[in-house]
């Protein structure tokens, strides 16, 4: 049996959903920058299965480029997430405001 | 010497002067009245080369001052035989004045500030008789205007000094404003300030001559000679030390106005002339009412100059300036005489103005009551003297011109006796009425010395053959004028008897009504309501007060209003606020929580959405 495209949309509509819950509802940075990373792999499930669906490279394309990305991106952003902690003892965003001044 | 070089040496002496005083000696008063007294004895020495190096030549000299584009402002003199006469009296006039404040100012505090005021006062005076176009003349009327307001405010911890002099520089301001809009109107139509430019357009073409810029100029004489309705001024004036009143105010500014008009004769129509005449007429006989009502020596005199001064306009209104450049001579030597005798009397009864309160001063101080009572006959016109012929001129050409002026004058003549007889009988005559007039006693020399030298000008200033060849060509002119029109000698006499009476009788019925040496005023007790009448002086000073205090007054209050609220409220702080309530709107947002930065990137994301998909 084939798995159809829907069942592949709903799964990459729900881990984008949970993704983006995460975003709103998470205090900790650590597990927010994950759940971002869960939101991107939701949009790469979904290319994936439009590609093969379509029988074309294009989506397989985009999604090579953003694994690649996303890896250097995710190097970067633990980098900020240590560098954050070393300064302020703390990623919880809720201690993290002092832009409001 | 040339003449140009001694008439420069005439207006920068006193310039240097005041110039020294100011910033070397403000605390020397010796030094600074030496300083001052020898600037006003070089004025009249070179005055004297001037005259004598121009002969009967015109002096006309002017170099470029300022350049404005193709427009250029020039400075200069334009010496001929008016500015020569003007300049002899102001110069002679001027020195004795500095001579009497000498022993005048020996005890005043202020005493540099004084005579370094006199000496920029001579400064601006000498700059107006000398000006050859109408923008140095303002200057110099302006400073003139300044130097009033400084000598005026002398006793400046009066509180009436103070009001008297900012009233005379505010009520000149508004003569000045007709004359500054005069000036640029008339650069605009003649294309040239310069009075022998107009002069000479005016003659190649009397079509020239405009109403307006006359009346505009006019405005100008009115606030400085203190003619209608700005009259109200000089009588505060008063308020200034009795030299300052003396030269200023009764000899050499307040005829200024008189000395420009007769510079600028040829640009008067016929109609303004007549309106000047007028306004003279109703002054000379308006200031002659006025006199009664003061007790205050001082103010009698002022009501008295502006009463001559009416006269001198009058004069210029029927067509004579050359009359009036003589009684406006006459004039000074007489009537800067009865100040400086007045103010003998002042210093004499410690500082004592009311007349009331003086009497037997003719046998306290005799050389001052006996130079008093010439100045006095000189100004009632008794035969002789010289305010005789200047005013009897004057009659004449009235009963020639306009016999409404010629009644009028008279009448004027003979309250001019009246007053001046009221004054010499109360205050000379009789016995002392006051502790002050009881020890009163003769002045010291350097101000008797003076008094003799007016006195002396005040009975032969008038015979005007016997004046220098140069001097008062004009004055022969309009003479010469007067005596070959038709009717002469009959309205020579008519005058003659006229104002012979007017003096007699005014003077002997002040001396019966008053009565020598009175105590009190017999006209407040048995006519109150006419002495009240009078003392209110038209109430001019109060329907001023009440024009500033409640219809400017209140304009200004509401332009204000609109400039607090609509300007300033409105528009700067208004727009100010709006952009600061901006920013602290979109500031709120910015509240540092992460979460709330998501829920409005998904907000805006729908917003976008919405846009795209043409919802919104």
């Amino acid at each position: 049996m084939t798995v159809g495209l829907n069942a592949f949309i709903l799964v990459a509509a729900l881990l984008f959903a949970i993704g983006l819950f995460g975003v709103i509802l998470r205090k900790n940075t650590l597990v927010i920058y994950m759940s971002l990373e869960l939101m991107l792999n939701a949009v790469n499930l979904a290319l994936v299965a439009f590609s093969r669906y379509n029988g074309t490279m294009d989506g397989n394309l985009f999604v090579f480029f953003i694994i690649t990305v996303a890896a250097a991106e995710v190097a970067l952003g633990l980098a900020i997430i240590v560098a954050l902690f070393r300064l302020r003892q703390t990623v919880m965003v809720d201690q993290l405001t002092s832009l409001s001044r | 010497m040339t003449a140009t070089q001694s008439l420069l040496a005439v207006l920068l002496t006193p310039l240097l002067s005041a110039v020294l005083i100011a910033f070397f000696f403000r605390r020397m008063g010796k030094v600074a009245s030496a300083i001052s007294v020898l600037a006003a004895a070089c004025i009249f020495v070179f005055s004297l080369f001037a005259i004598r190096e121009a002969g009967n030549e015109t002096v006309a000299f002017s170099w470029n001052w300022l350049h404005f584009g193709d427009y250029s402002v020039s400075i200069g003199f334009l010496f001929d035989g008016v500015a020569a006469t003007m300049l002899t009296m102001v110069g002679l006039v001027g020195f004795l004045i500095h001579v009497f404040s000498l022993g005048y100012m020996a005890n005043d505090q202020g005493r540099a500030r004084f005579f370094g005021g006199l000496s920029i006062f001579m400064f601006s005076m000498l700059g107006i008789v000398l000006a050859d176009n109408l923008i140095m003349i303002f200057i110099f009327w302006e400073l003139v205007g300044f130097s009033s307001y400084m000598l005026i405010g002398h006793y400046l911890d009066t509180d009436e000094a103070a009001a008297a002099s900012k009233k005379a520089f505010i009520v000149n301001r508004v003569g000045d404003l007709g004359f500054l809009i005069g000036i640029v109107y008339a650069y605009w139509h003649f294309g040239t300030t310069n009075l022998s430019e107009m002069h000479g357009i005016v003659a190649a073409n009397s079509q020239w001559v405009s109403g307006s810029i006359a009346t505009l100029l006019m405005c100008g004489f009115i606030g400085k000679s203190a003619q209608f309705p700005l009259h109200v001024w000089l009588p505060d004036a008063m308020a200034g030390p009795t030299p300052v009143s003396a030269l200023i105010h009764a000899a050499t500014m307040v005829a200024a106005g008189v000395y420009f008009l007769i510079r600028i004769d040829f640009l008067f129509p016929v109609e303004v002339l007549q309106l000047i005449a007028w306004l003279g007429t109703s002054v000379a006989v308006y200031a002659g009412f006025c006199a009664y009502g003061q007790n205050d020596i001082k103010k009698i005199l002022a009501y008295s100059t502006l009463s001559q001064l009416g006269y001198m306009s009058a004069a210029f209104g029927l067509g004579y300036p050359g009359i009036a450049l003589f009684h406006l001579i006459t004039h000074a030597f007489f009537k800067a005489l009865l100040f400086l005798t007045a103010g003998s009397v002042i210093h004499g009864c410690h500082h004592e103005q009311d007349i009331f309160k003086m009497g037997g001063l003719l046998k306290k101080m005799p050389i001052t009551a006996i130079t008093f009572l010439i100045g006095t006959l000189a100004l009632c016109g008794v035969y002789g003297f010289a305010g005789f012929y200047s005013k009897d001129a004057i009659l004449i050409a009235a009963g020639l011109g306009n016999t409404p002026v010629f009644v009028l004058l008279t009448l004027g003549a003979f309250l001019t006796a009246g007053y001046m007889g009221r004054l010499f009988w109360v205050a000379f005559l009789g016995q002392p009425k006051s502790d002050a007039a009881s020890h009163a006693h003769e002045s010291p020399l350097n101000i008797l010395v003076p008094l003799i030298v007016l006195a002396v000008l005040s009975l032969g200033g008038g015979w005007i053959g016997f004046w220098p060849e140069q001097l008062g060509a004009i004055i022969k002119d309009n003479l010469d004028h007067l005596h070959h029109m038709e009717g002469y000698a009959g309205m020579h006499k008519t005058v003659l008897a006229a104002g012979s009476t007017a003096w007699i009788v005014g003077l002997m019925l002040s001396l019966f009504f008053y009565g020598a040496g009175a105590k009190e005023d017999r006209l407040e007790q048995k006519a109150a309501p006419i002495y009240g009448f009078l003392k209110a002086r038209l109430w001019f000073d109060e329907i001023y007060g009440y024009y500033v205090a409640k219809i400017q007054q209140r304009l200004a209050i509401f332009l204000s209003f609109i400039d607090i609220f609509v300007i300033k409220g409105i528009f700067v702080r208004g727009s100010a606020g709006l952009v600061g309530l901006v920013g602290i709107c979109s500031r709120s947002l910015h509240d540092g929580n992460i979460h709330s930065y998501v829920y409005w990137f998904l907000a805006g994301l729908l917003a976008l959405w919405a846009a795209a998909s043409g919802i919104l």
